[in-house]
């Protein structure tokens, strides 16, 4: 290497180290919009929720924790909690697996694999209000899809009405959320895989090693941040995603599947009681933090953070 | 220094002009499509915001008589808006909350209590002395616009229904059986029509979403009051709670409804009642149409069940119409929904596929609406007809705690009292 | 043997695929069908899988008197222009998390994940005021905003990941050469990270083509309404129009198809293997 490249080097180095002020440009723009659209909006939930505020009007007065006190000894809330961590990591971990193994399918080559590519992708563009309103007839007690074919396939005894049923609403429900969710994770790690070098998967091959062991030990490790990041992201968004219950069931049979975001949603807009509401869904997200928490540990051990 | 000093002043440039640029596409690509109400409008127009949901959105018969009124009315403009039932409260409440109220929209009697406790709703009564058809709607009509006897009428009547009972005829005649009159009856008929090996059940009880007025009907036919007379919440009292466990009992001890009526909404129940899957179903007037089509002459209808014959009860429901208190065209808003709940209107509205019970007295006793059982038998019903009582907690209780606590009571995780009681203190607590 | 363990892989291949297929494409099959089914057809026992009378009336009744192929418009317009403006701003925020140092990086990665903290029913009672003052209620460009600014936090997140997973050699050799940050990004960077991009691009255009509450408080007018919108519109208080909700879902995935299976395409390996060498 000649001087001028090593002093060129040096440059280049000492303008990565005086990025601190640059990288404002470059994330700016964003930021203000993130700021606007959602910061202010969060911020001033977080405030509502030591007052009391009904969105119809009249006096908004300081309350201090009441919210919380009501809302941690009200006689759901125990059960929206469970349900809600039962709704997120289950229909998380399923989709994700799921997703991961359809990313391998979808890598491979095949013929048809463009449109393949397109139609697994759907369930994930569907509206929540279609998805709820089709399940909720395939899923039907007496004239849904699934319990006459299981009734064909002489399984009636497994057929029930899934919905109505406290221990197997719950589960519907998060059928539903796996189907849409599988092909979120399928693309986002198949276009992580793009980014595994041939010559990588070609040493591992020449070394003798077998397909499943070049996954784990040479891919694996090289999607493990997008696997991070769109998993701690999918399990922020589900804890929040409430459509598909609040059409279906409701929350019910009793509070069966009712979750936490659920019951804020009757909380604000039937009882009129946006504090309360908004106090469900701040201790929901100071949980959501610790799950944060943990994962930059886990993010910044892989060194991913500090690159 | 000064090379840092120059790549920032670069940097900045290169990121407002790339940030112009992306505004530039964002105006051209978006900025046409906003189309402005009211631009062309001289100053004698006013322009009325209206707000409704449809029944049936088949077809928009509400946009039909906007637009037959605007033809009409030249200095006043109605912008309908079309908003789901589903989302209807909550977008209201959304627009309310951020001063974007419309002028006028179409209401419910359970929401009166909780818009109007909060002066959100323009007392009607100065409009109402004067208006040509005052005296033609019923006084128990307009006492469901009010949030007390003495309180000033928020919500025009427009739309009425009264829960009845369907039957099909077909499967009365199968089984020898005649429609029945009294809760034994009714009972007794629905377990000789009901046979879980054939999929065929008695009735179509609806737990899920909505279903609180078909619970209070029964209720209410069943002797049981949400309020007294002088205004307490007696809906835990004993006579209550014995016939909600009578209800309740339909579906746990008896078994004359299916087993998805835990959940059941009214989709299921329609498709229930049209297969013959069930044989009775309780609704109103606002599915007869359909029904009529679908079934022809297997359909039957018949005033609610009672337990006490001599002294009937049943649910009545009135959506009306309301004028927000921010509204700055209240006069114009007024002439747009007093023409909705005019002869004019109604007899359009009521004969169409969103139709619902005339509260005209004078097109109630048209030839057509008479001539017809289901709407017979719906008249004749609203001389005994109860309507939620005009309590702010009304809007919790339908909007969520009904369906919570039916559910468990459905279950047997609650008691008809404990079930009751969580109703009555939610009544309480809206107060 | 190597030709027995290929016709193996192959088959679990395609018997894996049809299992997936069949799982998500299953429930469209049963929404075509409905679709195309009159509706004393719709409910009956034992179920009838194939219409014993075909109707397309859904199908006609959708075109032509209901608004609804201007809601799909609608909806192309808002995903399309609020993916590119989410990348436009996503694309220099995540280069600079993943090359710039400083100070406050984890402070602004872990502030991206909390905006998306509180469900945004709680979130739309303050956004309005802000939406009203902007003059963006009932417009396109309104939504577009509001998309934009609830995908860039995650799309920040996608894109910083795909600038780690490409060698820092690449980008300070064109410094070297005296290349602009900007012109590295544009000229050296987003040719490898189109895999990236276009997954992001999905998730950016899926989020608008789905979102309903926004879509249905801010803009709700036939003149901007979106098709999360329009397909609620046939749902009623008594009544749901099956057959044009079925026919109408039908419908709203052809356009997703298409640009999926179009820009899969750009989903393509070994950008990257040979760029450290060269």
């Amino acid at each position: 290497m000649d001087t001028v490249t090593q002093v060129a080097i040096a440059d280049v180095k000492r303008r990565h180290r005086e990025s601190g002020l640059r990288s404002i440009w470059y994330l700016l723009p964003a930021g203000v919009i993130v700021a606007l659209v959602i910061g202010y909006p969060v911020l001033r939930a977080v405030m509502l929720s030591f007052f009391r505020f009904s969105p119809l009007g009249g006096s908004v007065t300081f309350v201090g924790m009441h919210n919380y006190v009501q809302v941690l000894t009200s006689r759901q809330f125990g059960a929206a909690a469970l349900h809600s961590v039962i709704w997120t990591f289950g229909v998380v971990a399923f989709q994700f697996v799921f997703g991961l193994i359809g990313a391998v399918l979808l890598n491979q080559k095949f013929r048809g694999r463009g449109i393949v590519r397109g139609l697994v992708l759907i369930p994930w563009a569907t509206p929540s209000v279609l998805a709820a309103m089709m399940w909720m007839w395939i899923l039907d007690a007496n004239y849904g899809v699934l319990n006459d074919l299981l009734t064909r396939l002489g399984l009636a005894f497994l057929a029930r009405p899934w919905f109505s049923q406290p221990h197997t609403a719950l589960p519907a429900l998060m059928l539903i959320d796996v189907w849409q969710g599988i092909p979120f994770f399928a693309v986002m790690l198949l276009a992580a895989m793009q980014t595994i070098p041939d010559d990588l998967v070609e040493a591992s091959k020449l070394d003798g090693a077998t397909a499943w062991k070049t996954f784990w030990s040479v891919k694996f490790p090289i999607i493990l941040p997008t696997c991070l990041i769109t998993t701690l992201l999918r399990i922020v968004w589900t804890a929040s995603y409430m459509d598909l219950i609040l059409i279906i069931t409701q929350g019910g049979p009793g509070y069966a599947s009712l979750t936490i975001p659920a019951d804020a949603y009757y909380t604000a807009y039937s009882d009129l009681n946006f504090g309360g509401a908004t106090a469900m869904a701040v201790i929901q997200a100071i949980v959501l933090l610790g799950v944060v928490m943990v994962y930059l540990k886990l993010l910044s051990k892989q060194g991913i953070l500090d690159k | 220094m000064f090379h840092f000093w120059k790549s920032f002043r670069r940097q900045t440039r290169v990121v407002i002009s790339s940030l112009t640029v992306l505004m530039m596409i964002l105006v051209t690509a978006c900025g046409t499509s906003n189309s402005g109400s009211n631009t062309t409008a001289t100053n004698q127009v006013q322009t009325v915001n209206y707000w409704y949901w449809l029944d049936d959105p088949s077809h928009n018969t509400i946009q039909d008589l906007i637009d037959q009124f605007n033809m009409t009315h030249p200095n006043i403009h109605v912008v309908g808006r079309l908003i789901p039932f589903n989302n209807y409260q909550q977008t209201l409440i959304n627009a309310v909350s951020s001063g974007n109220a419309p002028d006028a929209a179409r209401f419910k009697d359970w929401w009166v209590g909780q818009f109007a406790q909060n002066h959100l709703l323009t007392p009607l009564d100065s409009y109402t002395k004067q208006w040509q058809y005052t005296s033609d709607i019923l006084p128990q009509y307009w006492d469901t616009g009010r949030t007390s006897s003495s309180s000033p009428i928020y919500m025009l009547p427009n739309e009425y229904i009264t829960f009845y009972l369907y039957y099909r005829k077909d499967l009365f005649a199968k089984a020898h059986l005649t429609p029945p009159k009294t809760f034994d009856e009714f009972l007794s008929d629905a377990q000789k029509l009901t046979d879980p090996a054939k999929h065929q059940y008695g009735f179509a009880m609806r737990g899920g979403a909505g279903g609180q007025d078909q619970w209070y009907a029964f209720m209410l036919a069943g002797g049981a009051r949400m309020v007294d007379s002088n205004g307490n919440i007696v809906v835990n009292n004993q006579k209550a709670v014995q016939v909600n466990q009578w209800y309740i009992d339909l579906f746990r001890k008896y078994h004359v409804a299916p087993p998805s009526s835990v959940t059941d909404s009214y989709a299921q129940l329609l498709a229930d009642f049209e297969n013959g899957t069930v044989a009775m179903m309780a609704h109103h007037i606002g599915s007869y149409a359909l029904l009529q089509q679908k079934l022809g002459d297997n359909l039957g209808v018949v005033p609610m069940p009672q337990a006490d014959p001599s002294n009937p009860a049943t649910m009545g429901s009135m959506s009306g119409n309301v004028i927000m208190d921010s509204s700055q065209h209240k006069t114009a808003a007024w002439t747009f929904i007093s023409w909705l709940s005019s002869p004019t209107a109604i007899d359009v509205l009521d004969r169409s596929t969103n139709a619902q019970l005339p509260v005209l007295q004078s097109v109630a006793n048209e030839p057509f609406f008479q001539s017809n059982t289901g709407w017979k038998v719906a008249i004749e019903e609203e001389k005994y007809a109860h309507v939620w009582p005009p309590l702010p907690g009304v809007g919790a209780v339908s909007g969520h705690v009904w369906e919570q606590t039916m559910d468990q009571a459905l279950l047997g995780q609650i008691s008809s009292q404990q079930m009751l009681d969580q109703i009555a203190a939610t009544l309480k607590s809206g107060q | 043997m190597i030709i027995v363990g290929h016709v193996l892989r192959r088959s679990v291949l395609w018997i894996l695929l049809f299992c997936w297929l069949a799982f998500a494409l299953g429930p469209y099959l049963w929404m075509f069908l409905t679709s195309v089914k009159p509706a004393s057809e719709l409910s009956t026992i034992p179920v009838h899988y194939l219409p014993q009378h075909w109707t397309f009336a859904a199908y006609a009744e959708l075109f032509h008197t209901t608004p609804f192929l201007k809601y799909m418009t609608h909806s192309i317009i808002v995903a399309v222009v609020t993916a590119l403006a989410t990348l436009v701003l996503a694309v220099p925020a995540g280069f600079s998390l993943s090359r710039h140092r400083f100070r406050p990086k984890k402070i602004v990665l872990s502030a991206l994940v909390a905006s998306q903290f509180l469900p945004s029913i709680l979130l739309v009672l303050a956004l309005f005021p802000i939406m009203q003052s902007l003059g963006l209620l009932n417009r396109m460009i309104g939504l577009v905003l509001v998309y934009t600014g609830f995908v860039t936090p995650f799309t920040i997140w996608l894109v910083k990941g795909f600038v780690d997973g490409i060698p820092k050699e690449m980008d300070e050799a064109a410094l070297v050469d005296g290349c602009s940050e900007l012109k590295v990004i544009w000229y050296v960077l987003l040719p490898v990270l189109t895999p990236g991009l276009v997954a992001a691009a999905a998730y950016i255009i899926i989020f608008s083509w789905n979102e309903f509450l926004f879509a249905l408080t801010f803009a709700s007018k036939d003149s901007v309404a979106t098709l999360p919108v329009g397909l609620n519109t046939f749902i009623g208080d008594y009544v749901t129009r099956w057959d044009l909700l079925t026919a109408g879902g039908v419908v709203s995935a052809i356009p997703i198809l298409i640009f999926f299976t179009l820009v899969q395409r750009r989903l393509i390996s070994g950008l990257t293997s040979g760029a450290v060498k060269s």
